[in-house]
Parts: structure tokens; C-alpha cells; sequence
């Protein structure tokens, strides 16, 4: 299938916030979903951006024929995504994290999510970092053999490294305790 | 004991160096430990920093058994999550053995929670490993949650050659 993949600009972030959308659909957490189109407007294009995105396009006559959406529906042709952000590790300097990577599901199977995550990879090369690190959800056995085959290695299983999480009263608690 | 948290200068880079190393050697890797002080005055210290940096200094009559006065550090920066928006991660927290126990280690991540809240972010995220008791019993008494034991979350990594092959193929 014919695609493109570029980078993201302003214009791109309301089909980003769709497939956010779709994305934590297939995760099973919609609701957790807070942020809308204009935070990622603000977050991923001011002069410090907080991200980086790249989006996968069809040509027009190749755009979706399904949308969750009943009541204005015109196919889209940004089919996929990738969202990533530069981090650090101490033990080996710059990293590039991809907090996202989603395909819409009539586009997969056609190489578009690869092309993404390699995309990532390039870039983030290109800027110096060691590593592209994510994560994904034990029961999601697809994603992880998907993974697993491009040579990607279970840092959590192989290590023994827990995610860990502080927010809402729990953030605002520890803030106070601070100098 | 008295201590000042202050944002770290590039000067402060020997010693957060010499730290992670003895936080890498905790942590029993202290061969996967490849940057020095020069990559955290680069990365650390320019017009788009890759990180930001607390240090945790006592003063001159507290010194270390070696002389030091840089007794701990956290390392962090920002990062972005799909769903909630503005988040810190926070890479290392670390207090030289004989200073623990004196409210650095919990000034240091409460400062970076101060930090992430005065930024919007609403998230403050991090790692330890199983095998490390006294951090996560740390941690958890402050009200984090394990996302790997309760949600299923894993950390995945290309790096070396496998990620050299992956970047091969981009269009």
C-alpha cells in the first residue's frame, strides 16, 4: 500500500487527538483520556516543545472507510501515528522514549507501523541517542511479538525494572515536602 | 544535618558522574555505566537540555569521609503522556550512603514534585528495580503506585545493533 510518513504539524493534531482516542480504545482506558486537540497544539509545537510527532498518510482514494463517528464521517487519510519525546540515561546519555505508536486498524498488516517506529529510530539516531525505549501492556501479546521480532528486549522481564507512578494527591503531597 | 537543594550548575557534572557511578554500583551495573562528566555538561547545560539536575549539598564541616560536599542528586525531565498530558520523569534519585536517613532523599523528590507541579505536569513517573526493598517501601509510603505490579506495564528497549537495523528501514 502507498503511504507517507512525516513529520507532524499543527494542522495534524486533531487526527492525532482521534487516534489517541482509538488508540486507548484498544488499550480498554478511554476514559482515562484528559487532554483534547488544543494541549496538543500547546505541548507539541510551542518553542519548547514537550513531544514530537510523526504521522503515516494514505493517498485520497486510499483514505479509511470506517469511522467511529455516525454523524460526519469523510475518510481520513492520516491513518497513523508516532509520538516521542528525547529523555536521558545516566548511564548512557540521550534516549528517545515513543510514548505512542498506532496504526487505525483496516491500515495494518502493511508495514506502516514499522515504518513509523523505524522513522523514530532514524531520527533519534540522528540526534545522538543510544536507545528507543516504550512500553507496552503484558496482556498485549500482539505488540509484543511485533516488538520482540525487530530485536527489542523486555527491560522489565530481563531486569526487573518497575514503572512507578506518583499523581493527584499523592504528586500534590510529596510537592509540599519540598525545599 | 543541614543541606541546601539547589539546581545543579555544570560544574556540579564530576560529582552527579561520580554519583551515578556509585548508584550504578548499588544497583550492581556499574559496567553499563558509558557517559562521563563531559556528555552531562553537553546534554545537561545547553539551549534544549535533555535533562535537569538537583544536587544535594552539606556544608564544609559535614564533608564526606573523601572530602565531598555534593552528597546527592536527582535527575529528571520532561515527558508527555497521550491521555493526561505534562509529566516528569524522574531518571535517578540518589543520597550517599552515610547521609541517608536525614530527609535529603525525600527533599530531593519532593523538590522535583515541586518543580513538576510549578511546569502544569500532573505526573511524576519513574523506575526501580524488584529487587530493591527499601526504595520501593521509600516510595510506596509516599503514595506512588507500582504500574508493572498493578497494570502490566513493561519497560522495552532497542538499543546497539538492533536499533541500528530498525533505523535502516525508514522510509
Amino acid at each position: 500500500m502507498e503511504f507517507t510518513i512525516r513529520a507532524a504539524t499543527l494542522e495534524d493534531c486533531k487526527d492525532i487527538s482521534r487516534m489517541i482516542l482509538e488508540l486507548a480504545e484498544y488499550e480498554k482506558v478511554s476514559d482515562q483520556v484528559k487532554i483534547a486537540q488544543r494541549d496538543l497544539e500547546q505541548d507539541g509545537f510551542s518553542k519548547n516543545p514537550f513531544f514530537h510527532g510523526i504521522i503515516a498518510e494514505v493517498p485520497e482514494h486510499l483514505k479509511s472507510k470506517e469511522d467511529s463517528c455516525m454523524y460526519f464521517f469523510t475518510g481520513h487519510t492520516k491513518v497513523g501515528y508516532s509520538l516521542y519525546f528525547y529523555t536521558y540515561s545516566s548511564w548512557k546519555g540521550r534516549a528517545v522514549y515513543m510514548e505512542d505508536l498506532y496504526v487505525m486498524p483496516e491500515f495494518r498488516g502493511k508495514g506502516i507501523g514499522k515504518a513509523l517506529m523505524s522513522k523514530v529510530s532514524q531520527l533519534g539516531l540522528a540526534a545522538g541517542c543510544t536507545q528507543l525505549n516504550f512500553t507496552v501492556l503484558d496482556w498485549n501479546k500482539s505488540s509484543l511479538d511485533f516488538y520482540l521480532k525487530q530485536g527489542c528486549w523486555d527491560v522489565t522481564s530481563d531486569l526487573g525494572y518497575h514503572c512507578m507512578r506518583c499523581e493527584g494527591d499523592a504528586l500534590e503531597h510529596l510537592a509540599q515536602g519540598g525545599l | 544535618m543541614r543541606f541546601t537543594i539547589c539546581a545543579a550548575k555544570p560544574e556540579d557534572c564530576k560529582d552527579i558522574a561520580r554519583m551515578i557511578m556509585e548508584l550504578a554500583v548499588y544497583e550492581k551495573m556499574p559496567d553499563q555505566v558509558k557517559i562521563s562528566h563531559k556528555e552531562l555538561e553537553r546534554d545537561g547545560f545547553g539551549p534544549n537540555p535533555f535533562y535537569q539536575c538537583l544536587v544535594a549539598e552539606v556544608p564544609e564541616e559535614h564533608k564526606s569521609k573523601d572530602g565531598h560536599t555534593k552528597v546527592g542528586y536527582a535527575l529528571f525531565f520532561y515527558t508527555y503522556s497521550t491521555w493526561k498530558g505534562r509529566t516528569v520523569y524522574m531518571e535517578d534519585l540518589y543520597v550517599m550512603p552515610e547521609y541517608r536517613g536525614k530527609g535529603m532523599g525525600k527533599a530531593l523528590i519532593a523538590t522535583v514534585a515541586k518543580v513538576a507541579k510549578e511546569q502544569h505536569c500532573v505526573r511524576l513517573q519513574f523506575s526501580v528495580l524488584d529487587w530493591n526493598k527499601p526504595s520501593l517501601d521509600f516510595y510506596l509510603s509516599k503514595g506512588a503506585e507500582d504500574l508493572t505490579a498493578k497494570e502490566g506495564w513493561h519497560f522495552l528497549r532497542f538499543h546497539g545493533i538492533a536499533l541500528d537495523n530498525l533505523a535502516q528501514e525508514a522510509p
